[in-house]
């Protein structure tokens, strides 16, 4: 009886453990986050630093490197990555921009990249809110461009993509493992 | 063999109710450890400094449609979202959260980090009022039996420094005690009989924002 009145208080435990946690969604392997040009707007913005308007924003998750080989081997050069993880990487504009002299409209967008071992060809696709790059349809592309990568001596653990401010504008820089690529970006006044 | 089996399932039963009161067990009340300083300086990054860690509260987003992004690329779904939220999820980390760490009566900003963001893709109703499409910045003043929720148009901000000028809508809502604590600050959207509610979560206390359309 002893023996049948641990079980069914153990079980009982276990499951509504099970449940409770069931509920509470985890924290997420490859976490969001959020970049923005002019870089760290939303505290420059509360400081009152802030020297000129929001000009664009990237939301994209952080997949990390984990001891892996990521550029050629994780990720296969020629194939469309979706240039982060989970929920496919979003960049908005609040500026007409300039890449490359193609224009691009202000307006919300997903980015997607397809590596090479010497270049990355960049895409803006029109087709938003969705999860990764398996459904990427390249009619739905506003813009391509090739962008030319560097090496990084140190490599970098977890996906960045932060903006740096040019005299034109600014670049766009994503980096992960021992790969850098910089997009540079004008904006239209 | 029997008192083997009996002792091996009596520690199993201390280890997990030892861990379940662990979970309620003492607090501290601690600073938030996910507060900046707004005074602080702010460094353009460099590119020498590529390697920005990850969020102590690291950002997520909920759609509604629940999980659009994923129905939407097996192509089960082609309307537009009704709605999204995009916050942080501090951790409770053995703290009280309400009442303690967040002040009853104080401006939390319903996350951490950036100020928390609801888009609604349609005009929509929340508790009787009509909300019209757009993006708003979403807080919160917590009691202990309500939440007050309220919609402000000062965007792309630091959740430390709400613009009360620009406050457009506010909304009173009950809360309720949850089984357990949540460790991680929620926020979701979940199917109502009548359109969806916006739920959030944090340690023992569940409150939810009905919508309709």
């Amino acid at each position: 009886m002893k023996q049948l009145v641990v079980l069914f208080l153990a079980v009982s435990i276990i499951s509504t453990t099970l449940e409770a946690q069931f509920k509470a969604p985890a924290l997420d392997k490859s976490p969001m986050d959020m970049s923005y040009f002019p870089a760290n707007f939303p505290i420059l913005k509360i400081q009152n630093k802030a020297t000129e308007p929001l000009m664009c924003r990237v939301c994209y998750s952080r997949p990390q490197k984990n001891g892996r080989n990521v550029f050629g081997d994780l990720i296969e050069y020629g194939k469309v990555w979706r240039l982060g993880a989970n929920e496919a990487t979003e960049i908005e504009l609040y500026k007409d921009v300039k890449i490359n002299n193609d224009r691009l409209k202000k307006g919300r967008y997903t980015m997607y990249a397809i590596p090479f071992q010497d270049k990355w060809t960049l895409i803006f696709n029109k087709e938003t809110d969705i999860w990764g790059a398996f459904q990427y349809d390249e009619k739905k592309d506003v813009l391509r461009t090739d962008v030319k990568l560097e090496k990084q001596t140190d490599p970098i653990e977890a996906f960045t993509l932060v903006f740096d401010k040019t005299d034109a504008g600014a670049n766009m820089i994503m980096a992960w493992d021992d790969v850098k690529a910089t997009l540079p970006i004008t904006f239209i006044k | 063999m029997y008192q083997t089996r009996n002792l091996i399932k009596l520690c199993c039963l201390l280890l997990i109710t030892a861990f379940a009161v662990g979970c309620d067990g003492p607090t501290t009340s601690g600073n938030n450890s996910v507060t900046i300083n707004p005074n602080a300086p702010v460094n353009q990054p460099t590119e020498k400094d590529l390697q920005p860690g990850l969020d102590k509260s690291p950002m997520d987003m909920s759609y509604y449609p629940v999980d659009y992004s994923k129905l939407k690329m097996t192509g089960s779904i082609t309307e537009p979202p009704v709605a999204r939220v995009i916050y942080s999820r501090p951790q409770k980390n053995n703290r009280t959260i309400f009442g303690d760490l967040i002040k009853y009566g104080q401006v939390w900003r319903l996350g951490a980090n950036e100020a928390t963001e609801i888009e609604f893709f349609r005009d929509v109703d929340i508790t009787g009022k009509k909300v019209a499409k757009g993006r708003y910045v979403i807080y919160c003043i917590p009691q202990e039996n309500k939440w007050t929720l309220i919609l402000n148009t000062d965007l792309y901000t630091w959740g430390l420094k709400i613009d009360s000028t620009k406050d457009v809508y506010k909304f009173s809502i009950p809360v309720s005690k949850t089984r357990f604590p949540y460790e991680l600050f929620t926020m979701e959207f979940e199917k109502a009989n009548k359109g969806m509610q916006l739920d959030m979560e944090w340690d023992s206390v569940k409150a939810s924002l009905p919508i309709t359309w």
